[in-house]
């Protein structure tokens, strides 16, 4: 959870003490702060804060679009390009309103430990009244404006679903992706978010913690990767013949985007411009060069070369790896947390995939799935009570952990199979081999 | 050249007939090209319909026809088809890079 403790306030901290004994690092009692979506005065809003997060989501949206597009893009064959980056942006406009119209609402407002409320569907209540000077706050953030926080979690959701396509692409129907995209954000995105995120959900309460997303995010995002890889089964001519990438320069320009953008990502979720935003961009930055020596260092020891592939997939495993801890460790634990998630991602890219007989195309769970898992348990290793003011627990963040991977996992299928009910899953043969460019979209990527 | 058919149906029909030769016989195309040379789209119409009628694919004849009615034209070529383009490079033997995996 992010900067929960110091930001809601006193008497908010009396409140997820009481609930979250993980989180109780605020001073005890003084004034009020809300412990549900409310209306405060305009007086109540920090500008600085507000600033920071609302540039934060433009980064995390621009890790996305295009970030995430050029990343995916440039690794399938020329004939699936387009269909990819359109894959991403309809990704990217079917989150967007499946969050307006309910996925907020049961991620971030209070409700039972497993769901949230459905007080703000629709996006009902995210009032400005000039009038009266009064705003609307989430209790999360009631510092800044609830629609900015609300956007900015919105940008999570969309890159989330976005990391999912890469372990699917060339083969599934692109009106089955629109279609389990949306059942996937509904009922297994928003649910883990709540667990976590939101002060009463029950994985926060147990003191699992989950700085940025290594869980809700990474893990989650992998899991449903792994899970789409097998249900609709390997590519025509998989491990058969090669499936060269059409322009590994995209994926550099995809990968520079999202190291940028995660910045965003990860010092916006202290939801301030603070110390904790700085330390978390900072440790950020370090994760990601010591992620893309790590893997550099694993290739070049089985392989005896070093690719930029390798670089721009060590850098990612280095990001995702550190995004659970951002605010709660020092440089010193980013750079150990970097390498050994650039070597075990490596691992997770190659052996592991050889090993699990499946045709995870980008490896999402190989470097989201894996990244996530090595630096949530990381987490509970490196966190230091100095920066994040808790104890941290490996056995808690395996229990989180663990449980999301679950979640998904099965969570996942069960909606792909609904799905499947609804429209075929994968493309017929002779689009596949077509290309999904031509076959799905009639269009074709330029000469 | 005389184009009935507007070039994103070209395309489509192109690498239809691109699938099909490469699984009935072996042959790999230039999907782009077809669609877009008169002469090659020809050569390959006249080698589709000669394998779909020798191996007994009709639907390598009923794509060749309908790629000829997409480019405008239904008779033979005058001069006989350029070479077919050579096969995509594939990777050395004994290096299977990008087989079963990107990374």
């Amino acid at each position: 959870m992010r900067e929960v403790p110091r930001r809601i306030g006193a008497a908010g901290a009396m409140w997820l003490g009481a609930l979250a004994p993980g989180w109780a690092q605020a001073p005890q009692g003084g004034t009020a702060a809300p412990t549900a979506p409310a209306m405060v005065p305009f007086d109540a809003i920090s500008g600085a804060d507000t600033a920071w997060l609302m540039t934060a989501t433009v980064l995390v949206l621009l890790m996305t679009l295009p970030g995430v597009a050029l990343f995916y893009a440039g690794m399938v064959r020329r004939k699936n390009v387009l269909n990819t980056m359109a894959s991403v942006v309809a990704i990217a406009a079917v989150v967007s309103v499946w969050w307006f119209v309910a996925g907020y609402s049961w991620a971030f407002t209070p409700g039972s430990a497993w769901i949230g409320g459905i007080g703000r569907m629709g996006l009902a209540g995210l009032d400005y009244d000039l009038g009266a000077r009064l705003v609307a706050v989430s209790h999360i953030a009631p510092h800044v404006p609830e629609a900015v926080y609300a956007m900015f979690q919105l940008s999570f959701a969309v890159i989330t679903a976005a990391l999912v396509v890469g372990a699917f692409v060339e083969r599934m129907r692109f009106s089955a992706l629109v279609i389990f995209i949306s059942l996937w954000t509904l009922f297994v995105y928003a649910p883990v978010a709540h667990w976590v995120w939101e002060p009463g959900g029950w994985l926060a309460r147990l003191g699992a913690l989950d700085f940025a997303g290594g869980a809700v995010v990474h893990v989650n995002a992998g899991m449903a990767g792994l899970a789409c890889a097998w249900l609709l089964g390997k590519r025509r001519g998989y491990g058969k013949e090669p499936f060269a990438p059409y322009n590994l320069g995209w994926t550099m320009v995809g990968a520079a985007l999202l190291w940028v953008g995660w910045f965003g990502f990860n010092a916006g979720s202290a939801l301030a411009a603070d110390g904790r935003a700085g330390l978390a961009l900072a440790v950020t930055h370090i994760a990601a060069a010591a992620g893309a020596l790590g893997w550099m260092a694993g290739e070049w020891v089985v392989r005896g070369r070093a690719s930029l592939l390798g670089l721009c997939s060590g850098l990612v495993a280095g990001l995702v790896a550190i995004t659970p801890a951002a605010g709660y460790v020092t440089p010193r634990a980013a750079l150990a947390i970097g390498v050994v998630a650039g070597l075990v991602c490596y691992w997770g890219a190659t052996g592991l995939k050889r090993w699990l007989h499946t045709d995870d195309s980008l490896d999402v769970f190989g470097v989201h799935g894996i990244g996530g898992v090595v630096g949530s348990l990381l987490t509970g290793v490196f966190a230091s009570r100095t920066v994040s003011g808790v104890e941290a627990s490996v056995l808690t963040q395996a229990v989180g952990v663990g449980t999301v991977m679950i979640f998904s996992l099965v969570g996942t299928a069960l909606l792909l199979w609904l799905t499947g009910k609804v429209v075929p899953l994968r493309v017929d043969e002779a689009s596949e081999l077509e290309g999904l460019d031509i076959a799905e979209h009639r269009e074709q990527l330029g000469s | 050249m005389n184009h009935h058919a507007p070039a994103e149906d070209r395309l489509a029909i192109a690498a239809h007939l691109h699938v099909l030769l490469r699984r009935k016989t072996g042959r790999v195309t230039d999907t782009e090209w077809m669609a877009a040379n008169a002469e090659y789209a020809q050569a390959i119409v006249r080698f589709a319909r000669q394998r779909g009628l020798a191996d007994g694919a009709p639907e390598l004849v009923e794509w060749a026809d309908k790629l000829a009615h997409a480019m405008g034209e239904g008779a033979a070529p005058a001069q006989e088809p350029p070479a077919p383009p050579p096969r995509p490079a594939r990777a050395a033997p004994g290096v299977p890079r990008y087989v079963g995996g990107i990374r």
